[in-house]
Formats: structure tokens, C-alpha cells, sequence
């Protein structure tokens, strides 16, 4: 099993073919006949090889009376989730672009977090990075204001009226200035993920990290 | 083996098994060319199907099977020259995309594992915004408001065509920068302010132009098309391994990893 990671192409050599041809259709079989088991679903499988001129088919007794439940079907019912391969090819390209292109972000967003406080560590700066890091950079700056900012207001408005602070300061921090000092940090957690945050907020369009799980 | 009890866990079930065997038909007919149809009842009474080339055509050949004439051998359909079908490129594509995806998830879990093992930092503002009192959150803002306007500052100067010495050469034609970005230095003020706040990412594996861009703004000079297969899509599949290899040719600067940047001991002027 561990050996056919191979390409998925056709097997031009016939002896491959063939014994490729063999056990996977006997591993499909068994499959439909699992999920026709486990779920109660009626299930039918037609396979027409080229070693045989009588298609091969599951269930291998009774496939007739799956394909008349099918044929009773209005058009509409069955053109509805009815795919051919290329549009089967489709769709699992779209679910696989829009998986990568979720992850990537992530990724990015990851890295753009850590070139921000980069530059505000003075390991590095603006200067020295290039376009796409800089567009990327800025569009991070923004949503971390963004969310800075709600903070702010959260902050402003629990206190009742005032919007100037009289929120007491963590030890010794009022006048600090960034990023130079290390001060008394009035934290103790461990550094998160900006999305934790993010999701915690639930206007901010901009982020759409980590709604689903896996699938 | 008996039917499922637990409703729920069926339902789940049902659905990534019969996606399971969909992906085997899809792969015994690649691998081997083999017809196939396959018809799956959901528990709820839906129909999915899946066919090679439909399942219409194979469901007919198989009730006429008892015909007076039936079909001619099968071995005919073999003899397609498969390699260049949409079929196959799709199938290229899709297993290219797999295998970036697999790369960007192990990088994913690198980042984070490589963020939950350094040390506690002692910086206030790296703790989450959550926990910062209202001094610190405005003090913050304000200094990203300027780191900010440093780096819309540095990026004007890609913007404008400014004569930079990490340009690219080769886009002495004209052509806009090779990345996934679309930076056009032939734009005019406002459009790249517009760019530049655009709410989108770099992205490397961004498939480009004829498919949608994810993040929402398609002000791309690529726009975005319909899915359509044919010949955009072979287009675009060709542009795509294009890309792959001529990635961020001339930028120097991009052609060094982001790590070995930061930590490379540039001394900054910040």
C-alpha cells in the first residue's frame, strides 16, 4: 500500500495496469459495500474494464433494483448532485484552492505579526524589506490598530462618562515609550495568536481565520 | 459490520465515505481508464452520482448489455491519447495543489510551534490586546499609527518606479513585477494607495489571473474570470508552473528568506 504514492496518470505499462485495475476495483467494491452497510444507503457501482466484455458491477446481485429506485427519479433529482469527472475535478480543485489560500493567509498573518513586533523590537525596520512584505506589513498594522482600537473604546466605555483614562496604569508604565523599555508587563500569558482576539470580535470583517475546522 | 446507530455520527459518515469513494472511482478511471458510474442514496433519500464519461451513458450501455449488438470492444477507448486531456491536467493540477497545500499546513504547524517555544517575551505590547490596559492599547496605537506611515512611506518608493536598485531587470519590458501581487509601477497616485490598503495578502500560491482571488478585492490587473475550463484554464495551469519557477526573479531583497533578514544583524535606523 505504501508504495503506489505514484502519480495519478494513466498506466501506460499493461501489466501495472492491469494488476492496478484488479485490486482497486476490489477495494472500491468493498468500499461501496461498507458504506452501503454502515449508513443503510442504497449504493450502485457499474465498471466497465477492458479485460472483460461484461462490466462489472456491485451489488453484484441485485444492482437492478438501485437502478430502478434511480430511474424513478425525476431529471431534476438526478442532474442535481450528478458530477462527471471534469466537474468532479472541479469542484475538489476549488475545495482544495480555497483550503490553501486559508492556510497561506494564516501563514501570513503569522509572519506579518512577527515582522511588526520586529520592527518595533528594532531587529529590523521598513527600510530593509520589499514590496509585497511592505503592502502585507501595512495591511497587518491596520487591523492590529483596528482592533486596538475597539479595545480602546471597550476600555473607554466601561468606565461610564470620561473618555480620558483614569484606568491605573500597570506598574510603573504610564510614560513609557515604545518600544525601547522592557516595563513591569502587567501580563502573564503566553503570547497568542492575533485571532483569538479577532474572534472575539464579531464585526471585524477582515479576519475570517479559523471558522471551520478540518475537514 | 451493521448500519451506524448513532444518527449524527452517520450523517458524517455518509458524507466523507461517499467522497471517499467518488475520489477511488475518479482514481480506478485515471489509472486504468475504466468506465464507471457510481450512485450513492444519501440517508436523507438525495442522489449523488458520479460517472466516467457520465453516468447516463454508462447506466444505458449497461441496460442495453442484453442487446442484439452490443458495444464494440472496449480497448477502443483506450487508445485516447490521454496524456494532454482536460482530465489529466486537471488531475496534474489538483496534485500540485495538494502538495502546496501539504507544504503550507507543515509550515503552519512550524510557525507555531516555533512561537509557543520561544521564551515569554518581556515586552508589554506583544501580550494580546486583550490584556492591555487603556494607557498602554493608546500608547500602542499610536506607535503603530507611525510605523504605519513608515511603511506606506517605503512602499511609495516601489510605487512611483522609483530607479531602485533591487528592480527587477528583466521588467525592462514593461511587464509588471513577477510576483503574485501585481505590483504595477505604472499606476498613478491614487490607484496605488488604493492597492496598497488593499485587503489582501502575498501570496505565493495565489492562482492567478483567471481565478478568483480569495481575499475579496479583485483589483488585480488580472480581474477575475468565471470558472471556465477549456482554454483558460489550460492557460492559466500553464501560467501557474510559469510562476512557480520564475518567482520574485529579481528582488533581492525577496530572494532572501524572510528569517534570514530579520536576525541577519542589519543594524536599523529606526
Amino acid at each position: 500500500m505504501a508504495r503506489n504514492r505514484a502519480k495519478m496518470t494513466f498506466l501506460e505499462n499493461n501489466t501495472s495496469r492491469k494488476a492496478t485495475f484488479r485490486k482497486r476495483k476490489e477495494g472500491l467494491m468493498k468500499k461501496a459495500s461498507e458504506l452501503s452497510i454502515l449508513c443503510g444507503v442504497a449504493v450502485a457501482v457499474i465498471i466497465e474494464g477492458e479485460y472483460s466484455s461484461v462490466p462489472e458491477v456491485f451489488p453484484r446481485e441485485d444492482v437492478g433494483s438501485v437502478i430502478d429506485k434511480w430511474d424513478k427519479l425525476s431529471q431534476a433529482d438526478k442532474d442535481k448532485k450528478m458530477v462527471n469527472h471534469e466537474k468532479y475535478l472541479k469542484q475538489r480543485i476549488e475545495k482544495a484552492k480555497e483550503k490553501l489560500n486559508k492556510v497561506n493567509k494564516e501563514n501570513r498573518e503569522m509572519e506579518m505579526k512577527e515582522l511588526m513586533f520586529d520592527c518595533l523590537r528594532n531587529k529590523t525596520a521598513p527600510c530593509f524589506l520589499g514590496p509585497n512584505e511592505l503592502r502585507d506589513l501595512g495591511v497587518f498594522i491596520d487591523q492590529y490598530i483596528k482592533i486596538l482600537s475597539r479595545r480602546i473604546e471597550t476600555l473607554t466605555n466601561n468606565q461610564g462618562s470620561s473618555s480620558t483614562s483614569v484606568v491605573p496604569a500597570a506598574a510603573g508604565t504610564t510614560s513609557v515609550a515604545m518600544p525601547t523599555a522592557a516595563m513591569g508587563s502587567s501580563s502573564t500569558g503566553f503570547n497568542n495568536m492575533i485571532e483569538e482576539n479577532m474572534n472575539e470580535i464579531p464585526n471585524v470583517k477582515d479576519f475570517d481565520l479559523n471558522r471551520c475546522s478540518e475537514e | 459490520m451493521a448500519k451506524m446507530k448513532n444518527e449524527s455520527n452517520l450523517q458524517v459518515t455518509f458524507s466523507k465515505r461517499r467522497s471517499g469513494l467518488f475520489k477511488k472511482a475518479s482514481e480506478l478511471n485515471t489509472l486504468c481508464g475504466a468506465d464507471i458510474a457510481v450512485i450513492v442514496f444519501s440517508p436523507g433519500g438525495k442522489v449523488y452520482s458520479f460517472g466516467h464519461p457520465n453516468v447516463e451513458i454508462v447506466l444505458n450501455r449497461f441496460k442495453n448489455i442484453n442487446q442484439p449488438f452490443p458495444n464494440p470492444n472496449n480497448n477502443m477507448r483506450l487508445s485516447e491519447v490521454r496524456s494532454h486531456t482536460p482530465i489529466q491536467q486537471m488531475n496534474d493540477f489538483l496534485t500540485q495543489l495538494m502538495n502546496d497545500l501539504e507544504k503550507a499546513k507543515k509550515k503552519n504547524e512550524e510557525i507555531k510551534k516555533k512561537r509557543k517555544n520561544s521564551k515569554r517575551s518581556e515586552n508589554w505590547w506583544e501580550d494580546p490586546v486583550e490584556e492591555l490596559d487603556l494607557a498602554h492599547a493608546q500608547e500602542f496605537k499610536v506607535e503603530l499609527e507611525n510605523l504605519k506611515k513608515v511603511v506606506t512611506d517605503e512602499a511609495s518608493k516601489f510605487f512611483q518606479g522609483f530607479p531602485h536598485p533591487n528592480f527587477c531587470v528583466g521588467s525592462s519590458s514593461g511587464a509588471p513585477f513577477r510576483d503574485g501581487g501585481y505590483i504595477n509601477p505604472n499606476l498613478d497616485q491614487s490607484e496605488q494607495r488604493r492597492m496598497f490598503n488593499v485587503n489582501a495578502y502575498y501570496n505565493p500560491n495565489m492562482y492567478r489571473p483567471n481565478y478568483q482571488l480569495l481575499y475579496g478585492n479583485n483589483s488585480y490587473a488580472g480581474g477575475c474570470v468565471p470558472d471556465q475550463y477549456n482554454l483558460n484554464f489550460m492557460l492559466a495551469f500553464n501560467q501557474y508552473q510559469n510562476q512557480n519557477q520564475n518567482l520574485n526573479p529579481g528582488f533581492k531583497e525577496e530572494g532572501i528568506s524572510e528569517n534570514e533578514r530579520h536576525q541577519d544583524g542589519h543594524s536599523p535606523h529606526f
